[in-house]
């Protein structure tokens, strides 16, 4: 068989090498698969002399072959066979086509009409058929597909056919293997392709010469342009890469993709992107791998680039509310405060304006707060306007505590007054919302302008009440703030021109702080260490056991407590001070530290008490002056008891020279000479006292009383000036607490000015009514009323006024005395013009405690 | 001390609205025997004097409610015979001069010279007995 047939073998070979060949080529250039077998079968049926064949391919799904092409001669009588396979599966091992799977061999029956494992026979019978071959191909041991070719003759099995079938079929096998591969590829590719064009994030692949292999839509649209064949150090400039920084071009030895092409994996690089496209810049954040071959060689590199702009925005954003708060806790000027959250604000959208107003303290008019970017004219028109029910937004919705909603100021009714200005400024929509402070008290309003008429989106709704909120937490503590200084400045002020002393003390630790003022005051050293108890040494002894008590009754209410008192300081000089506490506890009733001023109030105190000496000199020289005026009354009431005592001795004397005296009356005499005697010191004793510098002591005293010893007293005078004093005094009168001598004064003086103001009248005329009367139940009034000239009708009070007098001799004091008298004893005197003529000089005093009640059961 | 409704030739009436120096004349006048009639109240006297024969009264000028010089106005009109001494305790001269207008014998400040105030209420006693019995 090897020798034999040589020629024909050559020839043979020659056939099959040609067939061989053109399969190769045109399976090659066939589109599929279907088409390639389809191709196979017509040379190999043409060219081995076949009349039919059929190629069968496994059906994935459900495991079984099935027809996928054919070829036949174009004899009609093929028809049923050709339709019988077409309507036929194979499974493994059943009919020709399963065998050749089973086996993965060629298979040869010499009659497939009488076959038993062969399920087409009939349909091979009406075909005439007889001889059939399956060839199976094989891709690396797997069946691809099984070839079928049938003829009319009967033959016996071929080798060499056989061995060219096989042959051609092992080609068709590498040949549908690579077609699949690509295939697969391709379909790979189609899906990387779409993934690519799909996906969100910009993916970028290039190659170890920067070449670039893949630029996705998403990276177009990020960056801009497409991909380009400048060189890298161009890129930058190209593509609008910045660092976080928004300006500094981005290194274009750092760019992700350049690193990943150098080997490098490069994860979470955030780079920020700007150019014509976005022009407000997007942000991204690029992650990055090398390409390496299976040796690991790198052949290029891919950025994966996330667009991130949106968490950037929210991050800054809050970054932003963060620096405002920041500003807000470093007690920045509100007005920075303001400007920067609308900055912050306008930032977060297109196109927005904002505006902050406050409202005034009067709570009616508003004034400029903050809008760094609306028309000068347009914020300069609205400061100082008053709120109100159509005030524009933020005025009505002051007024109103609700958000005010203009989408289009143009033709809201709100607007009125200010459309023509909103017009020329470009401001179409405003929406404004009130700021309320913690306890809900209306602090200003935050608006939003835009140049279109609509009204808010979410967003906008969603940065206004941050906006509102923040720009409360401002004003509030400005306001709050601006409380604390102005109560700090008026402590400070106070401090630095009143001798004032601010001190703590930590009674636990036995500290204390004083400062620099109320060292000085307390005669401390600047570096002195300072201890409650040194403080309280300073204390005048006299006054230093009342100051402790006081503070440490204080102490345990967790009051206040007040004092005025001495302080000794060394080499014995004494200041008078006003000291001022309060103590101050924790939650669980622990006394933490008292803190309180000093006062230095020597120099008032001094002149107070200078001035009392003053008073207490007038007031005495004003007595003595009455003394002199009162002399025709003392000369009578001293010579009455001298009178009776020279007509007592005067008649015992002569009892006596008649010897005839009776002892009883002798002693009668001398008693009653005793007993004047004794009259005569009292009227001298009373002059004394009322000439004497001091007045003496308070002591309860019956007005009436007092009041018709003292018209006894100037009877005299009264009488040689022709004039008359009537009394009309109320029994009931409750006692009074006074000092008698100045009582007497007050009357004495009352008395005299009433009599030189009638000395122009007839003397039937001058009359002096003095009245007394309970008013309010505990108020007693005396009233001494006078026909004379009268009190001057514009200001009767000027006549208690130091040195205004009518008289020319007067000095002037003798009412500002009486005054001065009178509201030391807690009392008040006023003089009234009577409706007829002369004057009414009305004293209230209070009546003592406890004397009421006691008129009250009378 | 005195029956008010029997009058007495030689009784002097004593009128000083101040008790003790009342009292005291009192005894000084009786010390010397005479016959004394006291008046604290102006209006006490004057009834008495419109009733009885008073020759001689000794007033004060200087009284609470009214002047020896309104009291000697009004006895001019009820017994113009009166003899009338004034005891004062302040200057005053034109009270005195008034009070001589109107007729009084004799003028004293307090305090007095008994002797002599004593000889005038006994020479104001024996003029009116003279006007009595002329």
């Amino acid at each position: 068989m090897k020798a034999a047939p040589a020629e024909k073998g050559h020839t043979q070979s020659e056939e099959q090498l040609s067939l061989l060949q053109t399969i190769t080529m045109e399976v090659a250039a066939a589109s599929d698969l279907a088409s390639a077998l389809e191709i196979v079968l017509r040379e190999v049926c043409e060219k081995t002399g076949w009349v039919l064949g059929q190629a069968w391919v496994r059906n994935p799904d459900v495991d079984v072959l099935h027809l996928v092409a054919a070829w036949y001669c174009g004899d009609g009588e093929l028809k049923p066979f050709k339709a019988a396979s077409e309507t036929s599966h194979f499974e493994r091992g059943v009919g020709l086509p399963g065998r050749v799977w089973e086996s993965k061999q060629a298979a040869w029956l010499e009659d497939v009409t009488n076959d038993p494992n062969f399920p087409r026979s009939p349909a091979a019978r009406t075909a005439r058929l007889k001889t059939g071959v399956g060839i199976p191909i094989l891709a690396h041991d797997k069946l691809i597909a099984v070839l079928e070719f049938f003829m009319r003759e009967s033959r016996s099995q071929n080798e060499q056919l056989v061995n060219v079938i096989t042959a051609v079929a092992a080609q068709l096998g590498l040949v549908i293997r690579r077609k699949r591969v690509r295939e697969e590829l391709t379909r790979t590719n189609e899906i990387l392709q779409s993934i690519l064009s799909n996906m969100g994030d910009a993916v970028v692949v290039a190659d170890k010469d920067n070449k670039f292999l893949v630029f996705n839509p998403a990276a177009e649209r990020m960056f801009g342009k497409g991909a380009t064949q400048l060189p890298p150090t161009e890129w930058s400039h190209r593509y609008g890469l910045y660092l976080a920084d928004k300006t500094t071009p981005f290194p274009h030895d750092q760019l992700p993709i350049l690193r990943s092409i150098r080997g490098e994996d490069v994860d979470n690089v955030e780079m920020f992107v700007r150019h014509e496209n976005a022009p407000r810049g997007i942000w991204t954040e690029i992650t990055g791998r090398p390409l390496r071959d299976a040796n690991g060689d790198v052949l290029g590199g891919v950025v994966v680039c996330r667009d991130i702009t949106g968490i950037k925005e929210e991050e800054f954003f809050r970054a932003g509310q963060s620096q405002v708060l920041e500003m807000i806790a470093a007690d920045a000027p509100l007005a920075d405060v303001l400007r920067n959250l609308v900055i912050l604000m306008e930032g977060q959208a297109e196109g927005l304006r904002c505006s902050i107003l406050l409202l005034n303290r009067d709570g009616k008019h508003v004034r400029h707060g903050a809008a760094p970017n609306l028309p000068e004219a347009y914020v300069k028109a609205v400061n100082g306007a008053p709120i109100g029910p159509r005030n524009g937004s933020c005025g009505t919705a002051m007024y109103r505590r609700r958000p005010v909603v203009v989408a289009d100021v143009l033709t809201d009714p709100l607007w009125t007054d200010y459309r023509d200005l909103a017009k020329i400024c470009g401001l179409r929509a405003c929406w404004s919302t009130p700021i309320l402070s913690a306890r809900g008290d209306v602090l200003g309003s935050f608006a939003m302008y835009r140049q279109e008429n609509r009204g808010p989106v979410p967003e906008e709704t969603r940065l206004t009440q941050i906006a509102t909120h923040i720009a409360g937490i401002a004003i509030e503590r400005q306001r709050h703030q601006e409380i604390l200084r102005e109560r700090e400045e008026r402590i400070n002020l106070a401090a630095e021109s009143a001798d004032l002393a601010f001190w703590i003390l930590y009674p636990e630790q036995n500290t204390a702080w004083m400062s620099e003022k109320g060292r000085r005051i307390y005669g401390f050293d600047s570096n002195l260490p300072l201890t409650c108890d040194l403080i309280l040494s300073r204390v005048h002894p006299d006054e230093r056991a009342e100051v402790k008590a006081a503070y440490e009754k204080a102490c345990a209410l967790s009051g206040t407590f007040e004092s005025e008192h001495r302080l000794l300081l060394p080499y014995g000089k004494t200041r008078w001070v006003i000291m001022r506490g309060r103590c101050l506890k924790d939650e669980e009733g622990n006394l933490l530290e008292t803190i309180g001023v000093t006062l230095d109030v020597s120099v008032q105190k001094q002149a107070d008490l200078q001035l009392q000496h003053q008073r207490d000199e007038m007031a005495h020289r004003n007595r003595v002056s009455l003394m002199g005026e009162m002399t025709a009354s003392f000369a009578h009431e001293l010579n009455q008891p001298l009178t009776a005592i020279a007509n007592n001795a005067a008649a015992a004397r002569r009892f006596l020279e008649r010897g005839n005296i009776d002892p009883a009356l002798l002693k009668q005499l001398l008693h009653d000479m005793v007993a004047d005697s004794q009259r005569a010191g009292e009227v001298i004793r009373g002059i004394r006292s009322l000439v004497r510098k001091e007045a003496g002591v308070r002591t309860l005293l019956d007005l009436n009383a007092v009041i018709t010893d003292t018209v006894r007293l100037v009877s005299s005078d009264v009488l040689n000036r022709e004039s008359v004093v009537v009394t009309d005094l109320d029994p009931l009168l409750p006692q009074v607490n006074a000092t008698l001598v100045q009582i007497q004064q007050v009357l004495l003086n009352l008395i005299m000015n009433a009599l030189d103001a009638m000395e122009g009248l007839p003397p039937a005329e001058r009359r002096i009514i003095i009245s007394t009367r309970l008013d309010k139940g505990d108020v007693t009034e005396v009233r001494v009323r006078d026909f004379g000239t009268g009190l001057p009708k514009e200001k009767p009070d000027k006549v208690f006024d130091h040195f205004f007098s009518t008289k020319q001799k007067g000095m002037g004091m003798g009412l500002a005395i009486v005054r001065s008298i009178i509201e030391a004893h807690g009392g008040t005197i006023v003089g009234e013009n009577a409706p007829d003529r002369g004057a009414t000089m009305i004293v209230r005093l209070p009546a003592a405690p406890g004397q009421t009640q006691t008129v009250a059961a009378a | 001390m005195s029956d008010p409704n029997q009058a007495d030739e030689s009784e002097v009436c004593l009128l000083d609205d101040d008790p003790s120096v009342l009292k005291s004349m009192h005894y000084l006048l009786a010390s010397e025997g005479l016959k004394v009639r006291t008046f604290s109240k102006a209006e006490d006297f004057l009834a008495h004097a419109s009733k009885h024969h008073v020759p001689v009264v000794v007033t004060d000028i200087w009284m609470d409610n009214v002047t020896g010089l309104e009291v000697l106005a009004r006895l001019c009109a009820i017994s113009p015979k009166t003899r009338v001494i004034v005891i004062t305790a302040r200057e005053d001269l034109a009270a005195r001069a008034t009070a001589m207008a109107i007729g009084p014998v004799a003028f004293f400040m307090k305090p007095f010279d008994d002797e002599k105030f004593i000889a005038a209420v006994r020479d104001a006693l024996n003029r009116s007995d003279k006007k009595e019995k002329a």
